[in-house]
């Protein structure tokens, strides 16, 4: 019975020990880090991106197969307007303002796509439920994505916000078509985008976080 | 004789002739006719093989006869054929003439004549090889053939060369075994097709006369057929590799160049773009491979690539290779591994990992992130252990075994997509051995305390005498849960109640010493109740199984295993027992729906105890040791559409009739669930799919542990899916046409509740505690040993006649726990 005691008395303060610490709140402000909010929209990004890349995996395998789909992709994707930069140098040249705005550009034109992905990815021919799931999950997450980068954004400007970049998207009748073919490739379509996408948002904030926070030694 | 005679006079002979020999001469050996061959079959030749030459020159003479003629010839040409033959010219062959040859060799001495040979010239043609063969190769567009020219076969007279031969002609690959042989005819030519081109092939010919024999093969000829000239085929794409996330490199193999110099384009287009452009660079990845610079390498792009293969002939491209480069990313293998050694305060050596990542691979710009994988062994170890570290770059390994050498390697890969790098080459480190200081206060430790131990023991052991061992080791425990009867709690006994959940007083009180006593003579009684089942021995097996399957503390356990056997016997049941059986089902109808309520009311309750061990009985007697007050008859049946209840205990027949006959007797609670896998094996035996409801007779302990020697009865409950009708059965030792003998008065059950439903097959009731104390002798001999305490114990019991689905009968039958409800989870 002691040694019961004992042990939960200890327990206890162990978990005391364990539980974190509030944000530190230096001058009476409680406001996280610009390394926080990076890391957070860091985590995210990553978790976005494993989201898509999974759900294309899977519905490639489910239902792509065989069907020739990625010579037909080579058409791009609804964001491919927003000129991004392509390879390590053009997103090292590129002005960190600029490139935190294209972020959010791509960010905010696949609002509406994921809205509706969510929606009609359920009328697929047996889609299973990891896929729905994860249309669902990406959904919110992009949305809470998109708030974290307009905080860091408003922190990291000194001057407006480019609110204007956004590229609509008019693929949703293709979600629609009758013709099962047509709807899966646009599906494809739309989730390699997605993936690609979300790629590319994680890549530019990883490279962001190293150059902004960590001084180009990660 | 004669022969003999002969031969050994032979012999003296030659002994003599040896002896001269010695000397210096003797007669020549006797010459031997090897083979006379017509080439031609006009003329003729036959060669002899000399005898021992008696060490002086010697003269061959070949002579000859003619069947027709009485006359002797002599060879008319011994030069033409070479040494040692004859040659028979045209003049001397007559085709329809049988020859008699023989040799004579000659000397100083004397001469020896050969055996005679016949000859019939027209038996012994055989041409020499064709010669000159020459082979020509040729290819045209997809077909090569060769053309093969000989000659025939020289004769020594140029005059006659006019004869028709027959010629066959073999071929194969070189390094092939197989001869294809091919009939050519009388031509001295041959074209041969159908070729595989770039092989080499030898082939031979040979030739016949119209009679006689085939030649020997002519001389192998070699030749080697050129490559056909077409078109290149399709050249394939292997891999596409990008090492660092800036370049990347495509790789492809070359088909068949078609006999032709060929030469390789990589064109390329990118996504979103017409123009097709030609690979930037053939020579820096080296041969059959195209790298893309920095300038040329786009990400989130996709690039449609395809190799073209182009000779004289034409030209073929491969299948077009869709990649974007985001996705094939494989970096090279870390490096700058160092493998450290250090302590910890307690002196404790772990590994501290250190590495870098591939040199190529700019990860301090974020550009690209690494994450790794270290894997080791033992160097004689046959599995990795591998380890994901993320992104890392260092790592801490305790727990290593001491004095082995493991081994390190170390991988890494992008955060997101593409390829693991090749593992890093081996790294070794040797774990020391010299800790044995540390071990050795541990030794001194654990020495002391299990001395400690045994001298607390065999205190105790002093102390309390011989039944301490009884209590160390104890029989083998049953699956007997005695209820927990809450009076003990409410007059906080709490010794007793200890005992009733089977965690006895240290060191053990009298109670559970009697009980223990107890429980041994019921063992007894068990091995006596065999006795009476020999009388019924059409019924002996089943009973036998019974009683194995009762009180043993395995029938919890075995029953399940039983339950075939109990089948197949229930498909022949008595004809007076399946009325029974038949009212017990309607009996059973009627309380249908109450029950089902119950069942799903208690049912989450339970399953958690239920599924601690996958075979319940293990579980109990490991948790209940010493809790052996009550004693448990116990049975299993699995009771299909025809339910027998021909297996009415003689003991308990008194009570279990009458309780058959009010069918208000529900026999109390227990749990017992077996292997599944088991039971459903035997569910499928018995083809009739029942869901067992399995019901265990809980007998009260009276607060007394002096008067708990009373058998409990385990009765499993059936249902019948087919039917969906629940049937509720009591099984008992004995054929009831026994039981009258055993009739106690005033003796029914009742069960009252429901407990548990377990894996939706089995049911748990929970009797009425007033009901409880139905004395159960386990056989005659046994009962009236135990008539004292039967009869006390019938005193003390009350039956109820309420429904079991009375409201009422559940809160009394609280009266009675569940021990599972005390049990502490393990989940």
């Amino acid at each position: 019975g002691l040694v019961l005691l004992v042990l939960l008395v200890s327990n206890m303060l162990l978990t005391k020990e364990g539980v974190t610490s509030l944000p530190i709140c230096p001058n009476g402000s409680c406001q996280l880090s610009l390394e926080e909010l990076f890391d957070r929209a860091v985590k995210l990004s990553h978790y976005i991106h494993f989201l898509s890349s999974e759900m294309f995996n899977e519905f490639d395998e489910r239902y792509a197969q065989g069907r020739g789909f990625i010579a037909k992709a080579v058409n791009g994707c609804h964001t491919a307007s927003l000129t991004t930069p392509e390879d390590k140098e053009q997103a090292q040249q590129i002005h960190h303002e600029d490139l935190l705005n294209l972020i959010l550009g791509v960010l905010r034109s696949w609002n509406d796509p994921l809205i509706h992905l969510a929606s009609e990815v359920q009328r697929i021919k047996e889609a299973p439920e990891t896929i729905l799931w994860k249309a669902v999950e990406i959904e919110e997450q992009n949305k809470r994505l998109l708030e974290g980068m307009e905080k860091i954004v408003g922190r990291v400007h000194s001057g407006e916000i480019g609110n204007d970049i956004y590229t609509p998207w008019d693929g949703l009748p293709s979600l629609q078509l009758a013709d099962e073919d047509s709807r899966l490739f646009a599906f494809y379509n739309l989730l390699h985008c997605l993936r690609r996408d979300s790629h590319k948002i994680d890549n530019y904030l990883k490279v962001l976080r190293c150059r902004l926070i960590h001084d180009n030694n990660c | 004789m004669k022969q003999r005679f002969i031969s050994s006079a032979q012999i003296i002979l030659q002994l003599v002739l040896a002896a001269v020999g010695l000397t210096g001469h003797s007669y020549p050996g006797k010459p031997q006719i090897i083979r006379c061959r017509s080439l031609e079959k006009e003329t003729f030749s036959c060669w002899w093989k000399p005898g021992s030459d008696g060490g002086l020159p010697i003269n061959y003479t070949l002579f000859y006869s003619k069947d027709s003629e009485e006359q002797i010839y002599e060879c008319p040409d011994y030069l033409t054929s070479g040494p040692n033959s004859c040659y028979f010219d045209k003049n001397h062959t007559n085709p329809w003439t049988t020859y008699i040859i023989t040799v004579m060799a000659t000397n100083e001495i004397g001469s020896n004549s050969s055996d005679p040979q016949h000859v019939d010239v027209t038996s012994i043609v055989q041409p020499d090889a064709p010669v000159n063969l020459s082979l020509e190769a040729n290819t045209s567009a997809n077909m090569s053939y060769l053309w093969a020219q000989w000659s025939p076969p020289p004769l020594a007279d140029v005059t006659s060369n006019s004869h028709v031969y027959h010629y066959e002609l073999r071929i194969k690959p070189e390094e092939n075994e197989g001869w294809e042989t091919l009939s050519v005819g009388t031509q001295t030519h041959y074209e041969v097709t159908s070729l595989q081109a770039g092989v080499k092939y030898v082939v031979q010919v040979r030739c016949m006369l119209d009679l006689g024999e085939w030649s020997e093969w002519s001389s192998e000829t070699r030749i080697q057929i050129p490559k056909g000239r077409s078109p290149p085929e399709k050249p394939t794409i292997v891999k596409c590799r990008s090492p660092e996330k800036e370049t990347f490199t495509c790789w492809w193999k070359p088909a068949s160049d078609g006999g032709l110099p060929t030469n390789h384009t990589l064109l390329y287009s990118k996504e979103g773009e017409e123009k097709v452009y030609e690979c930037p660079d053939y020579k820096t990845a080296g041969p059959h491979s195209c790298y893309f610079d920095k300038k040329h390498t786009s990400f989130w792009t996709i690039y449609n690539i395809t190799v073209r293969a182009t000779n004289e002939m034409g030209s073929n491209v491969s299948d077009p290779h869709y990649v974007d480069v985001t996705y094939i990313v494989q970096p090279d293998p870390p490096v700058n591994i160092t493998l450290e050694l250090k302590k910890s305060i307690n002196r404790k050596p772990y590994l501290v990992l250190t590495w870098s990542p591939p040199p190529l691979a700019d990860v301090r710009s974020g550009w690209l992130t690494l994450e790794y994988e270290l894997r080791l062994k033992p160097e004689e170890g046959e599995e990795w252990e591998t380890i994901f570290v993320g992104q890392q770059t260092q790592c801490k390994m305790f727990s290593l075994n001491p004095g082995k050498r493991y081994i390190v390697q170390i991988h890494c890969k992008p955060d997101h997509h593409g390829l693991w790098s090749e593992w890093s080459p081996e790294m070794y480190i040797e774990i020391p051995t010299d800790f044995k200081v540390k071990d050795m206060v541990v030794w001194i430790i654990v020495g002391v305390l299990s001395s400690l131990i045994c001298l607390i023991m065999s205190w105790t052991m002093i102390l309390k005498g011989y039944r301490m061992m009884a209590f160390i080791l104890p029989p083998v425990p049953g699956p007997k849960i005695k209820g927990i009867d809450t009076h003990l709690l409410e007059t906080g006994k709490s010794e007793e109640l200890l005992s009733a959940l089977g965690c006895h007083g240290f060191p053990p009180t009298s109670d559970c010493e009697e009980l223990l006593i107890e429980y041994l003579e019921v063992e007894d009684s068990e091995d006596q109740q065999l006795m009476p089942s020999h009388d019924t021995p059409s019924k002996s097996a089943k009973i036998i199984l019974k009683e194995t399957d009762s009180d043993s503390g395995r029938g919890s356990c075995d029953s399940p295993s039983l339950l075939p056997v109990k089948c197949r016997e229930s498909r022949a049941p008595p004809s007076t027992l399946q009325t029974q059986d038949i009212r017990a089902a309607q009996e059973n109808r009627r309380g249908k729906g109450s029950w089902e309520t119950q069942c799903t009311a208690s049912e989450q309750k339970t399953l958690p105890f239920i599924s601690e061990s996958t075979t319940s009985c293990t579980w109990l007697a490991a948790q209940l040791p010493c809790n052996q007050p009550a004693m448990f008859a116990y049975h299993s049946t699995v009771e299909a559409f025809k339910i027998t209840l021909n297996t009415t205990n003689v003991n308990t027949s008194p009570v279990l009739v009458g309780n058959q006959e009010n069918r208000q007797s529900l026999y109390p609670i227990a749990e017992t669930v077996c292997d599944d896998m088991e039971m459903r094996s035997d569910m499928e035996n018995s083809r009739t799919d029942p869901t067992t409801v399995q019901v265990r007779q809980n007998k009260h302990n009276d607060k007394s542990p002096l008067l708990n020697p009373k058998l409990m009865d385990y009765v499993e409950v059936h249902k019948v899916r087919q039917d969906e009708e629940p049937t509720l059965l009591l099984k008992h030792k004995e054929n009831s046409g026994k039981t009258k003998k055993y009739t106690v008065p005033g003796t029914s059950k009742e069960y009252t509740k429901v407990s548990t439903v377990v894996d939706h097959h089995i049911l748990v009731l929970l009797p009425d505690q007033r009901i409880q104390h139905t004395p159960v002798a386990p056989e005659p001999v046994m009962e009236t040993s135990q008539n004292s305490q039967q009869s006390q114990a019938e005193k003390n019991t009350s039956y109820s006649t309420t429904a079991p689905s009375d409201p009422k009968r559940d809160t009394s039958g609280s009266d009675y726990m569940d021990p599972s409800s005390f049990m502490p989870s393990f989940k």
